[in-house]
């Protein structure tokens, strides 16, 4: 038993639990996952896909399914870095113009240099931006809302600045490859959200920066007092949030070959209801990047779902927006059933 | 004429001819439980229509409970309040403030956003109908001109801009405004300057002239013996003495009330704890100051020796604590850690240099709720540890370890939340964090606040073995038996300076509470007497005595030839002194010692109320010739009310 706990040591809960079963009666361990909320969200997922498969034969079949994936991987992306932000119980609205930004950046850059300098430079650009974001949230103690929204209005105004007011076209149709080819059989994009993901998991639960950001989340005092090193994991998630942006906007750039000053026009929006929908608190400390893979999944099979069966796009909103709510209605009457 | 022949004497009573003062408010028998805590367990009152009355009592003895009882912000569980021979049922402030009962509390209830004026008047803004500004004005005027105060306070400023003392006075304001005809005042003078408390006193004084009953809350003696009338004593959540007349009493007696124990009846009950002595000294502070609330805090503590910090509540000891840590920033100081100088700047430093804290304030600075009770265990790890990943296998030896020293069982660990342990259990968790460390340094704040009896013994002994094993511990509390029956030398801490260094063997709760109670005349006293130290080329001491022995509140030596042969915060007999003959004696003039080393003047310090405050000396080396004792009796005696 020592040796399995051992190696659940860096675990959250449920992998703790999980790991050392011959200490429980399956009923407990069972009861443990139940009360999961991830589970209970996977869930939901399993059945709004049944649910769309009745609506449209066309739904699970493997060309939807990739086109699922493949409409995941830009907001997934975002939803990493907005996930690290949300777990120290902060805010980042200004993904979306940041993508923006830097896409023009890259957009830029590619007409003077290299593909792989050129991506580099635009991450670059996006985790200083985050950079700045996080010093003024953690170092000066301004509301995060607050500096994003500030840093959200100055993106936008300088994507517009730095584009000349249009989509920069022109691109490379070589960067194309990183959507297009395919690596053990799944595009490379797919592929490649796939390893973020992981990445990001085990970041945030076998390291000491993933399990800070945690406590700064959960109980910012107690972390201080630990001797923890909350101000530098305060402002890493704003950076990581900003290099994501960029990361995503390569990759949206890369399908269409152009570079729009407007785009990632509230993507911020649907990044944080994807991280909500994942479990995750707004006061932080709690959620997990499994769960936010597992919402974004569930925002894009509702859009991908309402676009085969033809409904407006003017409706989509509204039927989104109605779901999120739900979703979380059910979950916080759920929950504070089986919590108490 | 019936009055009684002590209220006669009593030249502060206004009116001539009093009957028997009626009864304004009556408490009777009150109890009240937060969960397993008593915090009032038959706790009496009477207040008289126009006194001011004193309610008072050591940490946690309940005051403050009561206080809350009687103006509405909590519901006893038990007993009856009668006001003006009626029985009265307070469901809320709003009934309380409508049966005219306010209170004034040391953490303002104030709108900072809100002007002066607006305060004043916002329990009104509750109520239905149109507020009328200029009625307003005008009463809130004059209001403040029966303060006395109108100069000091402009209607129209911002609350948040106000200073402590000036928010107090809108507080006062606004009780007067409902026409209040009694107001509590719950230690109204803990952040207040010298100056501001004269004020405020004045204040009080007028509000009793105008028929107004007053309950003053606090741990300062000397305030209490300068401005009451009456005095009720709580202690452990009962009344132990009620409605004694302020001028009969001393401050020894009322100590003696509050600590409830016959002189050195406590040394028989007490198991010393080992003497550290001849031990190396791990830690030492010197002079740390961290404002507003720490100014000048200093203490050593050995190997394998358990030291406490003592003082009042508000005096600076967690502020001083944090200091250290590096969580609260220092503007002086100097510390040793193994004897090489450190300066912890952030938490993250102290902890890796051996310093373990464990705050006060278990639910908001210890527990992090979201991690599992393993991650908690091991949080203080994670911030010691170099490294990018978890590095928690290498802790697995001493993980095990600590949790048979727990009595926890090892599958527990996983538990979602530590929020379900008991709050004994959820304290040995975050020490056992430390202990994963093996720190040089424990410093451990109010570490058995909200635990159970039984589990207290067990924290006791786990803080015992801590220290055999050669930790250095620093335990901080507010409960004076638990500090004196844990630790070997207790350092006492009052209005943020550290006052006394004494091994708890010398000490009992009483002399305890003597050294922590602050003193409004400090800074006054010590003027008078570095000036009179230098002037004479002496040493000048202020001393509580008794008959015989001493316990020194402060001193000054200007010429070492003249030392008394004890310093500030220390307790000595007679015969351990270099003046045994003077301190017997206490003659008119100058006493010369026996070996004619030393002569001593001492002069008692008294109240313009006529309070005992101790004894002022000033010892001059040899035989005093050219010394003028009617002079010096003069100058020591300017310090008199």
């Amino acid at each position: 038993m020592v040796e399995q706990t051992n190696t659940a040591s860096g675990a959250d809960r449920s992998q703790a639990g999980a790991s050392s079963t011959n200490g429980f009666d399956m009923g407990t361990m069972f009861k443990r996952i139940f009360t999961r909320l991830e589970f209970r969200m996977l869930a939901l997922a399993l059945l709004i896909a049944v649910a769309l498969s009745f609506a449209s034969p066309y739904f699970l079949t493997q060309t939807n399914i990739f086109n699922i994936l493949d409409q995941s991987v830009v907001i997934g992306l975002v939803a990493i870095g907005m996930t690290f932000v949300i777990l120290t119980g902060g805010i980042d609205l200004s993904v979306g113009s940041v993508a923006g930004l830097t896409g023009i950046v890259l957009g830029l850059a590619l007409q003077d240099y290299p593909i792989p300098v050129a991506i580099m430079m635009a991450v670059l650009a996006g985790a200083g931006i985050g950079l700045v974001s996080g010093i003024l949230v953690a170092y000066f103690g301004l509301a995060a809302f607050v500096v994003t929204l500030g840093v959200m209005a100055i993106g936008r105004s300088l994507a517009y600045i730095l584009s000349g007011q249009t989509a920069i076209s022109g691109i490379p149709s070589s960067l194309s490859d990183i959507v297009y080819t395919t690596i053990l059989g799944i595009p490379a994009n797919v592929f490649f959200l796939g390893v973020m993901y992981l990445l990001a998991w085990l970041y945030l639960t076998y390291t000491k920066g993933g399990r800070t950001i945690y406590a700064i989340g959960s109980n910012k005092e107690a972390a201080r007092a630990a001797g923890l090193s909350v101000l530098f994991y305060s402002i890493l998630p704003y950076v990581v949030s900003g290099a994501f942006s960029a990361v995503a906007i390569t990759f949206s750039i890369a399908q269409i070959l152009s570079a729009d000053p407007l785009a990632g026009n509230l993507m911020e929006l649907d990044a944080i209801a994807a991280v909500v929908i994942g479990g995750a608190s707004l006061y932080g400390g709690r959620g997990s990047i499994i769960g936010t893979l597992i919402g974004v999944l569930i925002m894009v099979m509702i859009r991908n779902g309402l676009n085969l069966m033809g409904v407006s796009p003017f409706w989509q909103g509204s039927a989104i927006g109605s779901i999120i709510i739900l979703a979380l209605l059910v979950e916080r009457l759920v929950s504070s059933r089986t919590d108490r | 004429m019936t009055a009684p022949s002590n209220a006669a004497m009593s030249t502060a009573r206004t009116g001539a001819a009093r009957h028997e003062p009626a009864v304004l408010l009556e408490a009777i028998d009150v109890e009240k439980s937060f969960g397993r805590t008593r915090a009032l367990a038959g706790a009496t009152f009477d207040l008289r229509e126009g006194e001011i009355h004193a309610l008072l009592g050591a940490n946690g003895a309940g005051k403050s409970t009561l206080s809350k009882v009687i103006s509405g912000h909590i519901r006893a569980d038990a007993g009856k309040l009668v006001h003006k021979g009626e029985p009265l049922h307070l469901r809320s402030t709003r009934d309380a403030l409508s049966a005219g009962i306010a209170i004034v509390m040391q953490e303002t209830t104030l709108a900072p956003d809100l002007s002066v004026l607006e305060n004043i008047f916002l329990p009104e803004l509750g109520t239905s109908g149109f507020l009328s500004r200029g009625k307003m004005r005008r009463r809130a005027t004059a209001i403040l001109e029966d303060l006395g105060q109108a100069d000091v306070l402009s209607l129209d400023m911002e609350v948040a801009k106000l200073s402590a003392a000036q928010r107090q006075l809108v507080e006062i304001a606004k009780a007067l405004a409902l026409d209040a005809e009694l107001i509590i005042f719950d230690e109204p003078t803990a952040s207040l300057s010298a100056g501001e408390v004269e004020r405020l006193f004045d204040v009080m004084a007028r509000l009793k002239e105008s028929g107004r009953s007053l309950i003053f809350v606090s741990h300062r003696l000397e305030e209490v013996l300068a401005i009451t009338d009456r005095v009720t004593v709580m202690r452990e959540g009962a009344t132990v003495a009620s409605g004694l007349e302020t001028h009969s009493l001393t401050q020894a007696e009322i100590i003696r009330l509050m600590v409830g124990r016959e002189l050195g009846a406590i040394y028989t009950e007490r198991e010393v704890a080992p003497d550290a002595e001849g031990e190396p000294v791990v830690f030492e502070v010197r002079n740390i100051a961290a404002p507003p609330v720490v100014h000048d805090v200093s203490f050593a503590v050995r190997k394998g020796e358990i030291l406490g910090l003592g003082g009042l509540v508000g005096a600076g000891r967690s502020e001083t604590a944090e200091a250290i840590f590096g969580l609260r920033p220092k503007s002086g100081g100097e510390m040793w850690l193994a004897s090489k100088k450190v300066d912890f700047r952030k938490p993250a430093q102290a902890v890796r240099a051996g310093v373990g804290f464990v705050p006060e304030d278990r639910r908001v600075q210890n527990i992090v709720p979201d991690l599992s009770v393993k991650e908690n265990l091991l949080l203080a790890h994670l911030g010691a540890h170099r490294g990018f990943g978890l590095g928690y296998g290498a802790r697995q030896k001493k993980v095990d370890e600590l949790l048979k020293l727990l009595d926890l069982p090892g599958h527990r660990l996983f538990d979602a939340s530590m929020l379900n342990f008991s709050g004994g259990m959820q304290q040995k968790i975050i020490i056992a964090r430390w202990l994963l460390l093996e720190p040089k340094v424990l410093i451990l704040d109010e570490p058995t606040k909200g635990v159970d009896i039984g589990t207290r013994q067990a924290i006791y002994e786990l803080l015992q073995k801590i220290a055999g094993e050669g930790v250095a511990v620093v335990v901080i509390s507010s409960d004076f038996e638990e500090l004196l029956g844990l630790s070997t030398r207790i350092v006492v801490i009052s209005d943020g300076r550290s006052i006394a260094d004494m091994a708890s063997s010398a000490l009992d709760e009483e002399k305890l509470t003597l050294l922590a109670a602050p003193r409004t005349s400090m800074r006054k006293n010590t003027a008078v007497l570095s000036a009179l130290a230098v002037d004479c080329g002496g040493a000048g001491f202020w001393a509580l005595i008794d008959e015989d022995d001493l316990i020194c509140l402060n001193s000054v030596v200007a010429n070492p030839e003249a030392a008394p042969g004890f310093s500030s915060g220390e307790a000595k007999r007679f015969e351990e002194t270099t003046i045994p003959k003077s301190l017997a004696s206490r003659g008119q003039g100058f006493v010369t010692e026996a070996d004619g080393s030393r002569s001593t003047l001492i002069v008692p310090i008294r109240s313009h109320r006529g309070h005992d405050f101790g004894w002022v000396g000033l010892t001059v080396p040899g035989g005093a010739e050219g010394y003028s004792a009617e002079e010096i009796r003069q100058r020591i005696e300017s310090l008199n009310g």
